[in-house]
């Protein structure tokens, strides 16, 4: 059990693909987000991935400050990744709603709507320290795996209590 | 034997009358269940006697020939009778040829004496006799819930179930009759009778779209029937004889004969809708479902593949051969595409029908030993499952009030287990190991050598995968937790989609066996089996299909997917991806101003490329210049 | 039997290994060709392995049956190529396999899913014929639908078959989903379809997706390397150059519409297919 256990930990952490969302930012941190794409920063050659698809990804990047528009799908986003998933807040704005926190619609950072595992600042930070802080994230899901494989089973039925709930 | 045979063509014909005569509904549907329970029982006991001959001299005490003359001229009159109430002046004009025709051969051609066997049976025969009185009675059965429903839904003024009935079990008898007789003229009469009674059952809800239809129907199948008569003159002629099995061993080169061949391949290419005749069973479609289930399946448009793979030995080597392969491939491509153009289920299975039969008579046009089986086996499995599809697509109209595929979306949630049993027909239409593929594997395999029509072929089975695959998809979309809980329908459907579903799965696990009994000791006339068979292998030695053990590991296969669907139950059920803007209700979305909008996708039919308003003009005259070509080449 | 039945487990265990490496293989060909170092080897194992182990969760249980389905027929159809049955008859089973994930990603309302649904039929509608033309110039040529007496015919199919092997590659960048014919599902970032075909699909059920995905890939490589059945080395070669061509293609092409590649295989394809019979049908 071990081994497959430590196989499956490797592989977490080798293949971290990531949904990048814009949660109405002034586009400076999407198009540093981005550059980690371009071959300067290649961020490929650590299996990270940029999918357009929830439920494909293992790790949700959020830019831009949540208002009360778009927190719906943000939550929705979030719902939709299958466990074990990580959430990392890029931005001032991300972080705590930056210059647009006392703004009449504005929820404020990403945390106030989901649970952020990473917050990585900066107006806009630079691509080196968003891979930092995917990295880590890595370290972090690594943790959140092994709960994860512990109480796999706990953890779903609990997940489906809440969406009968809700 | 000769009391089975009795059984199978004359019960039907009695309890026809009994049906219409008796107006208790109750009464009714025990004669209706216990002549079909006969029938089936017949048609099985009468599998130790093939192959037979068989010639009744009196029928009830009448001379028989006397009879048939009486029943001959009685039919085309019966025709003109109605061309004159609906006004059509092709129905007046067939008819007439047919009467005068009619005439020149019975006063004129037919010799004195009778030629030959009025009654033959090989496994061929016995083969189409098992399909009519099997599918065909379980179709019946279908009907008493489905014409129940149907009259308490859409009838004004007294029930016209007696006629219904009485219509139904004639033509089953008629049938019955045409593929056990080997006089060409009984034949005939029996080949008319089908018209008839195609006539009366696509007319039954006397709408004026239905009268239309079947007039359009009558004078399209006494076309056929003008050309059948012809022949029938041509052969007199020639050789003084009636006798089917006699003549078709004769080489084609003889006379007139060849063009006689040419309009009996007319004849049964009118009877199975074949392009540029397709509209007639287009048209049928307006009739209850049953109808359309018989009509497709077992009767009707099988008597032109009949006819064909019977006249088979005739059309070796000949140009007339080549011709119906081309026409056949010809239809099984044009009708695939049309079907793809397609959102009317019932209209996707009408295609669906005429490009398979176009299968067939590619297969008797090819007229290899191992086309002949092909076509033989897509008879069989081809009637099996579109009965099924048909009844399905009957009950699932009667439900939810369309026969459009875009309103069956989601249909499992509604009526689950006929949306399952409509996915497994639909599945063994496409997917091998089941018979019908082995069929096309074996058909695309026999033609392999003839370019033209291997070109027709491929692209024709592509566009087939397009038009079946949707469909299924369709019924099974929405969102499913994994709780199974069939529908109530009444006993009789159930058990009629039921052993059709079974029976055409469980067939196809025996095809091995089948095509061991079809040509155990050479039994159909002109030959050899062309497949080796061994633990459930069919091999020849250029192809080879492990039927049996690709069907257990089908059937593995399955219980492995099913024991997943057991894992699955545990998992979590998510709303379908709607861009992050998904609501708790499946399939919604929150637009603007939080309004919920469903969100909408419907399948691809690229109308701009295969609609009917822009291909069926080019394809019928395709067809015409195919048929003309047909013609032309015999004369 | 016993050295069948070692082939069989064989064939069907090496397979996957097979076409995750020529995934990975193509992953950093693709990164080299754009100037990046991309991921190791090994990346798609890490993938599929990673996605196994992730929560299950489904739109609707239709879909892992579908699934399931798909990766069975994948792998029969390897099974009986290894074995050296009929090519027509393998053609049909792996189309099962392309039917049920079509039909699973139907199951979902998701208009993602049903546009990739449908692109993947039109896929399969432009790259069927084709297949089975080529098989149909295979056995005009040996005489035989069976593996094996392709197997034993002397001479290298390519020098008879040379437009028919044009067709097959052009057919398997269909199949394979390569660009400008990546309709229904891609593999690298081009993202306005969300993924089409796989969009609902997550998890171990994505995973399978792949799975089937690399049993298909060796199937039809292997596929394409009858056409130099002489020689082990004359195989490999002409399977891993088709690969290699494919990969090439698909980095410096740009994605095109469905109407030009129905266009394209059923015009040119059928055409050069029909030349190459013709020529065929006249030599004999």
């Amino acid at each position: 059990m071990g081994i497959f256990k430590n196989i499956t930990e490797i592989s977490r952490m080798k293949s971290p693909w990531l949904l990048h969302f814009d949660c109405g930012s002034c586009n400076g941190c999407d198009i540093e987000v981005l550059a980690c794409l371009t071959p300067v920063y290649d961020v490929e050659r650590f299996g990270i991935i940029h999918v357009g698809n929830p439920k494909h990804a293992d790790l949700l990047l959020v830019t831009g400050t949540v208002n009360h528009r778009n927190k719906k799908v943000l939550v929705n986003l979030h719902q939709q990744m299958p466990e074990p998933k990580i959430v990392v807040a890029i931005g001032a704005c991300g972080l705590s709603g930056g210059i647009f926190r006392e703004a009449y619609n504005v929820v404020g950072g990403v945390d106030q709507v989901i649970p952020v595992h990473v917050y990585v600042p900066g107006c806009p930070p630079k691509p080196e320290a968003i891979i930092d802080g995917v990295v880590l994230a890595l370290k972090e899901f690594e943790a959140k795996n092994e709960k994860y494989g512990q109480g796999a089973r706990g953890k779903r039925r609990e997940a489906n209590k809440e969406q009968e709930k809700s | 034997m000769e009391t089975l045979t009795a059984i199978l063509i004359l019960l039907p014909f009695g309890s026809a009358f009994l049906c219409y005569l008796v107006p208790i509904p109750t009464l009714r549907n025990i004669f209706i269940l216990v002549s079909g329970g006969l029938l089936m029982v017949s048609a099985f006991l009468l599998i130790p006697y093939c192959p037979f001959t068989f010639t009744p001299d009196t029928l009830l005490g009448f001379n028989l020939h006397a009879l048939l003359k009486v029943g001959d001229f009685l039919l085309p009159l019966i025709f003109l009778y109605f061309g004159f109430k609906h006004k059509s002046f092709l129905v007046k004009i067939f008819s007439l040829l047919q009467l005068i025709l009619i005439f020149l051969i019975d006063f004129f051609l037919l010799p004195k004496e009778p030629t030959g066997p009025v009654f033959y049976a090989d496994n061929l025969s016995l083969l189409m006799i098992l399909i009519i009185s099997v599918i065909g009675s379980l179709i019946t059965f279908q009907a008493i819930p489905y014409m129940k429903n149907h009259e308490e839904h859409l009838l004004q003024g007294p029930s016209r179930q007696p006629g219904f009935f009485f219509v139904m079990l004639l033509f089953l008898g008629a049938m019955n009759g045409l593929v056990l007789s080997n006089d060409l003229l009984v034949l005939y009469f029996f080949f008319e009778v089908t018209t008839l009674c195609s006539f009366l059952l696509i007319r039954h809800d006397r709408t004026e779209v239905a009268v239309h239809n079947a007039v359009r129907a009558l004078w399209m199948n006494s076309l056929g029937g003008v050309a059948l008569a012809l022949a029938l003159a041509l052969i007199l002629n020639e050789f003084h004889s009636t006798d089917m099995q006699r003549i078709i061993l004769l080489p084609p080169a003889v006379g007139y004969y060849l063009v006689a061949l040419a309009l009996i391949a007319v004849a049964a290419f009118v009877k199975s809708a074949q392009f540029p005749f397709q509209s007639w069973l287009l048209g049928a479609m307006v009739a209850p479902t049953p109808v359309s289930a018989l009509l497709h399946s077992s009767t009707m448009v099988k008597i032109g593949v009949y006819l064909i793979l019977r006249f088979t030995p005739a059309l070796q080597n000949t140009f007339l051969g080549q011709c119906v392969a081309l026409l056949g491939c010809f239809s099984f491509l044009s009708a695939a595409a049309l079907a793809v153009g397609q959102s009317n289920g019932k209209k996707v299975l009408a295609y669906s029908t005429i490009s398979n039969l176009g299968l067939i008579f590619a297969c008797a046009g090819i007229n290899t030993p191992e086309a002949f089986t092909a076509g033989v086996l897509l008879i069989l499995f081809h009637a099996l499952i579109k009965a099924q599809l048909f009844l399905c697509v009957g009950t699932i109209e009667q439900h939810i009030a369309s026969r459009d595929i875009e309103d069956m979306r989601g249909l499992y949630a509604k009526m689950p287990l006929t949306a399952l049993i409509t996915v497994f027909g639909v599945i063994m239409m496409l997917m091998p190991p089941f018979g019908l593929l082995l069929s096309k594997w074996m058909t695309i395999e026999a033609a392999a050598k003839n370019i033209y029509l291997i070109i027709l072929l491929a692209t024709g089975s592509a566009l087939t995968v397009m038009y079946w695959a949707r469909w299924a998809g369709t019924l099974m979309s929405d969102p499913f937790a994994g709780r199974f809980k069939p529908e109530r329908q009444p006993l009789l459907t159930w058990t009629a989609l039921g052993s059709l579903a079974i029976g055409a799965g469980g067939l196809s696990l025996a095809v091995p066996w089948i095509y061991q009994w079809l040509f155990l000791a050479d039994m159909i006339r002109g030959y050899s089996p062309p497949y080796q068979t061994y633990n459930g292998i069919l091999e020849n030695g250029y192809g080879i299909f492990p039927v049996f053990p690709l069907s257990l590991i089908a059937i593995l296969g399955f219980l492995v997917s099913i024991w997943f669907l057991k894992g699955t139950a545990k998992a979590r059920i998510a709303p379908s991806y709607l861009g992050g803007l998904e609501t708790g209700e499946s399939g919604v979305f929150r637009g603007p101003m939080n309004q919920l909008i469903p969100a909408e996708a419907r399948n691809y039919y690229l109308s701009h490329i295969f609609s009917e308003t822009r291909l069926t003009g080019w394809i019928n005259l395709g067809a015409g210049i195919l048929l003309t070509l047909l013609l032309g080449g015999a004369l | 039997m016993i050295y069948k039945t070692a082939l069989l487990i064989g064939a069907l265990i090496t397979a996957p290994f097979l076409g995750g490496l020529l995934m990975g293989l193509d992953r950093i060909l693709t990164a080299r060709l754009q100037s990046r170092i991309g991921p190791p080897l090994l990346q798609p194992f890490y993938d599929l392995i990673k996605l196994l182990r992730k929560e299950k969760m489904v739109v609707n249980v239709w879909q892992a049956f579908c699934v399931n389905c798909y990766v069975a027929a994948a792998s029969i159809s390897v099974g009986l190529f290894i074995l050296g049955s009929d090519l027509l008859l393998i053609l049909f089973i792996q189309a099962v396999g392309a039917i049920f994930l079509v039909v699973g990603a139907l199951t979902s309302t998701s208009p993602y899913s049903q546009v990739g649904a449908h692109r993947e039929l039109l896929q399969i509608l432009s790259y069927e014929p084709l297949l089975i033309l080529a098989i149909i110039g295979i056995y005009l040529e040996t005489g035989s639908f069976k593996i094996e007496a392709v197997l034993d015919w002397e001479q290298p199919l390519l020098m008879r078959l040379p437009f028919l092997f044009l067709v097959t590659g052009y057919a398997l960048l269909v199949k394979l989903r390569k660009s400008p014919v990546d309709l229904s599902t891609s593999h690298h970032a081009h993202q306005e379809l969300v993924k089409g075909l796989t969009t609902d699909y997550s998890g171990p059920y994505l995973a399978l997706i792949e799975l089937g995905h690399w049993y298909e890939v060796v199937l039809f490589l292997g596929f394409c390397s009858l056409f130099w059945a002489t020689s082990w080395i004359g195989m490999l070669i002409v399977a891993l150059g088709l690969f290699l061509a494919e990969i090439l293609v698909d980095n410096t092409t740009a994605r095109l519409t469905w109407r030009w590649m129905l266009g394209s295989t059923w015009g040119l394809g059928l055409t050069l297919s029909l030349i190459n019979l013709i020529w065929l049908f006249l030599r004999r």
